[in-house]
């Protein structure tokens, strides 16, 4: 009983998992309250720091010289980011110490599908969240949109995710061998959210550290979406971002998946792919 | 294929890393101590059976059984399910066989048994009305029916074991592994475990049923055959009436002459790096 055989039986496959998750997430009734009402407290907190921010500040400039809406992109998109970053490592962690991976494990559906599919649904949620996110500031708290510069947009976004995911294949590496402790978390995750211009422009950033940044995907990420979002730039001026996300593709993607394949053998040959 | 028996293994050997201390870390930072789970076992096992697996704690029970649903690779030997590689044809493996893990944890405790059941039918590749209809026989053939649509977290441990059951007979495979399915579970409810897997599915649908457990006089009562292992190995296999039969002894005597067979080692299973002081 192999299933439907490939595209349509993978994504049989992962509407199972995502009705499952939306089964359970119906469970626990006040998320998506308390998510909202989240969104609002954040976006009211910026809309009042925001206003200590002179409008027109040169280091907004590129970005269309608002700060509530430079930081309201920011915040909404990193915690997009957030989530295809550590979706994966989170779902192996999770399936690991609640014992449904030797259950999923048993069932002829390959590793990538049961990955893909166990972090669908809080994709989805956090792109819903997301789009809220912008819209409540918009509708709510005035953000500040540009001529909004769609396909530019959607291409730093579809690079964006490409990479992040990638990130998250290989946390999701490191957990199936190691258990515990992300490095590639740490370092995308943490030390983006300081020096990859969520909240404050890097240019702001002493000289000495700013070269960090340019390290960063998510830098070039949040440029590229700002510019795009809010600064009404044309695609030439969206291009740089364009072209860094690809290099760190070019780098991310195959690298994590050789990673991926090298750390489910050795798990499965150490006899510790449902340890954790 | 189908001449294939629904077990065979050859020399199988499997052997896991263990931490070796931080002095051995030191020592030698390069070599990875190892424990032995499996070594060198040869089994077979005939179709339409109920096939009793008998063992002392750590003897190898539950890596043999993981590799052989595919969960484990094995370091040497071969095996197969069905006649099919577990190694090399590990996706016609997985059809071919059920595991019904008992862990209550392999479930989704907010969902019910249902929805349980049509997530895991999914995987498998059950769509729709077959899906549904698959649930249904499954549920009415483990007494299910009437707790189909509770939550899994409000299931007593008799009907979590059978909810396991059902959930790996969704693939109507021939050969269904079962680890220990009648621990923790009272008289009454383990009694209705061994009736419903040797009487239904051995008996009744001519399936095969693989079955770890310690208990000797559950085995002697349900096997059509049985194994005992330890340290890896098989050290004993036949049908338990014919077995006592031979030795004019009892199943515990059995078992006990099993296991004193050839052990004129240390009874801890060899490593290949021994903690110092202890002696190899």
């Amino acid at each position: 009983m192999s299933g439907a055989p490939g595209a349509a039986g993978f994504a049989a496959k992962l509407l199972a998992f995502l009705r499952r998750d939306f089964l359970e997430a119906l469970t626990y009734r006040f998320t998506f309250v308390s998510s909202l009402v989240g969104i609002l407290m954040s976006s009211a907190t910026f809309y009042f720091v925001a206003k200590l921010v002179p409008p027109g500040a040169r280091s907004l400039e590129a970005y269309g010289g608002d700060y509530f809406s430079f930081a309201v992109v920011g915040i909404a998109f990193s915690s997009l980011l957030g989530i295809f970053q550590e979706g994966l490592p989170s779902v192996i962690r999770g399936a690991q110490v609640a014992g449904t991976l030797e259950a999923l494990l048993v069932t002829r559906t390959s590793v990538p599908a049961i990955l893909l599919g166990s972090s669908l649904y809080s994709l989805l949620f956090q792109a819903l969240r997301t789009g809220l996110h912008i819209g409540l500031a918009a509708a709510v708290f005035g953000l500040a949109f540009g001529r909004v510069n769609g396909p530019g947009f959607l291409a730093v976004l579809a690079l964006t995710a490409l990479c992040f995911l990638s990130i998250g294949v290989l946390s999701a590496s490191f957990i199936l061998v190691y258990k515990s402790g992300n490095p590639f978390g740490w370092v995308f995750g943490s030390v983006s959210g300081l020096l990859g211009g969520v909240v404050f422009p890097v240019s702001l950033l002493p000289d000495w550290i700013r070269w960090v940044s340019a390290l960063l995907p998510v830098t070039h990420a949040l440029n590229g979406m700002r510019k795009s979002l809010l600064a009404s730039a044309p695609f030439a001026d969206i291009l740089p971002s364009v072209l860094a996300l690809a290099a760190f593709n070019a780098v991310l993607l195959p690298l994590s998946l050789v990673a991926f394949r090298l750390a489910l053998r050795k798990a499965k040959k150490d006899g510790t792919l449902t340890h954790y | 294929m189908t001449d294939a028996p629904a077990i065979l293994a050859e020399d199988l050997v499997k052997r896991y890393p263990v931490f070796g201390g931080f002095r051995e870390i030191v020592r030698r930072p390069f070599r990875r101590p190892t424990t032995t789970a499996l070594d060198g076992l040869s089994l077979k096992v005939a179709r339409g059976r109920a096939f009793c697996l008998l063992g002392p704690n750590g003897a190898g029970k539950t890596t043999l059984i993981k590799v052989l649903t595919t969960l484990v690779l094995p370091d040497g030997g071969r095996a197969f399910v069905n006649g099919h590689d577990v190694v090399r044809r590990p996706g016609p493996v997985k059809d071919a066989v059920g595991y019904a893990i008992n862990d209550e944890r392999s479930f989704y405790w907010r969902l019910t048994g249902r929805q349980n059941l049509a997530f895991f039918g999914s995987l498998v590749g059950l769509r729709g009305a077959g899906r549904d209809a698959k649930i249904g026989e499954v549920l009415k053939l483990t007494g299910l029916e009437a707790a189909a649509d509770m939550r899994f977290n409000a299931y007593s441990t008799g009907m979590r074991q059978m909810l396991a059951f059902a959930r790996a007979l969704l693939t109507d495979a021939d050969l269904l592994f079962v680890d220990e399915p009648t621990r923790s579970l009272d008289p009454l409810a383990a009694d209705k475990v061994r009736s419903f897997l040797r009487h239904e599915l051995v008996d009744g649908r001519g399936k095969t049923v693989f079955w770890a457990t310690h208990d000797l006089a559950e085995a002697a009562s349900v096997a059509h055959e049985i194994a005992v292992i330890d340290r890896g190995r098989i050290k004993l296999q036949g049908a338990p009436r014919a077995l006592a039969d031979r030795a004019g002894a009892t199943m515990r005597e059995i078992y006990e002459r099993a296991l004193a067979a050839g052990n004129g080692k240390d009874p801890r299973r060899e490593t290949s790096v021994t903690p110092e002081g202890e002696g190899s």
